[in-house]
């Protein structure tokens, strides 16, 4: 039992190596070859890990090798379209102005109920919303509304509105993030200093601290409700 | 990141290489071991009227300890079960010399000769391996 506990320890950093080694790419949105690599990997993995006399290397060269694949794929379809295509496919249009296109609709083997089920996911409910919804190599739709359905910005509207800015964590759960505090300029006496002038008291109290460029901020202390607070715009950092 | 993907890959062949070759060493060695230690028990079982002879009983003492040793780094490489039959083969030679049943204890070693011919043909790397 000891060995299958080690060789299951040692497999999972293998294959948790082998997925970082991959990209984070490889999570989210999967290609055809991705995807194979994914269901052969979950396979390979387990057959040394309950297999006692089955050696560990015969579960880790088929994975490394497979990463080797991988890398290899990636590289040629990143210096060529068409290899590209023929390892993952085109995006096609499958609506357009005209409606649905039966052909391409056939070519990908998928019903009307697959895209109204897959125009559904992206929010829009009729067809007739619909400028171009074009099928992703990776199985994903993406949809182009008719004009007169588009979400209106601010930019149609003629309005003035400040850039918005990722909220830089500064401290979370009791913790000071030092890289966050390097990247706003700040320093543990100033954050410190931050958390007095907003009712807390120590440091381990606050759940959560955050601030952007436009010095717009955040405070909770912990089983307390949480502040918005303004204080001065930060350094300009090029990250930011 | 493109770079150390590049060193990775780099890395990682080397790595497959090198247990390619490892195992194709070693897999070599320790069977082409056996093999030669089997024609060498086989000169000597026929020099000797008995199987209870020291010589033979040294001999089978030799590649049992030596099939052991190479055993363990074996097992790293190839399945366990694959491998099994060479250690059985010599628990039955010993039982063999003990009864000193001369026609049994050739063919455990004619058996250990055909195990070591086949597993280097199913455990190297050739085109019908492969495929």
């Amino acid at each position: 039992m000891l060995t299958i506990i080690c060789r299951s320890i040692l497999i999972y950093f293998i294959v948790l190596l082998v997925y970082r080694l991959m990209g984070k790419r490889q999570i989210g949105q999967m290609q055809p070859f991705e995807l194979v690599l994914t269901l052969i990997i979950a396979d390979l993995a387990t057959i040394p890990m309950a297999e006692v006399s089955v050696p560990v290397l015969h579960g880790i060269v088929p994975l490394l090798t497979l990463v080797v694949v991988h890398f290899l794929l990636t590289l040629i379809t990143m210096a060529s379209q068409g290899v590209s295509k023929l390892i993952s496919g085109k995006p096609s249009i499958i609506i357009n102005p005209k409606g649905i296109d039966y052909k391409a609709m056939k070519k990908l083997s998928l019903t009307t109920d697959d895209i109204f089920a897959a125009l559904r996911e992206c929010g829009y409910f009729n067809i007739s919303q619909i400028q171009y919804a074009i099928m992703e190599t990776n199985g994903k739709l993406s949809v182009m509304p008719k004009a007169q359905f588009s979400p209106v910005t601010n930019g149609d509207m003629k309005l003035k509105v400040d850039e918005s800015f990722l909220p830089i964590i500064l401290v979370s759960e009791g913790k000071i993030m030092k890289e966050n505090i390097i990247l706003a300029g700040y320093s543990k006496e100033k954050v410190e200093e931050l958390i007095r002038l907003h009712g807390g008291d120590k440091l381990k109290n606050v759940l959560l601290l955050t601030v952007d460029k436009l010095g717009q901020g955040y405070i909770q202390m912990i089983e307390k409700e949480g502040e918005s607070f303004q204080t001065e715009r930060l350094v300009q950092h090029e990250s930011l | 990141m493109r770079a150390f993907n590049i060193v990775n890959l780099f890395i990682i062949i080397f790595l497959l290489v090198g247990i390619c070759l490892a195992e194709e060493m070693v897999v070599n060695s320790s069977l082409k071991d056996v093999q030669n230690r089997c024609f060498e028990i086989v000169q000597i079982i026929n020099e000797k009227e008995s199987l209870k002879d020291m010589d033979v009983v040294l001999a089978v003492d030799n590649l049992e300890y030596n099939w052991t040793k190479n055993e363990g780094n074996l097992c790293c490489m190839v399945n366990h079960k694959n491998i099994q039959e060479i250690g059985q083969e010599i628990a039955k030679m010993k039982i063999h010399i003990a009864n000193d049943d001369r026609d049994a204890f050739k063919v455990c070693i004619e058996s250990l000769k055909l195990y070591c011919h086949s597993y280097l043909h199913f455990m190297g790397a050739n085109l019908h391996n492969i495929l």
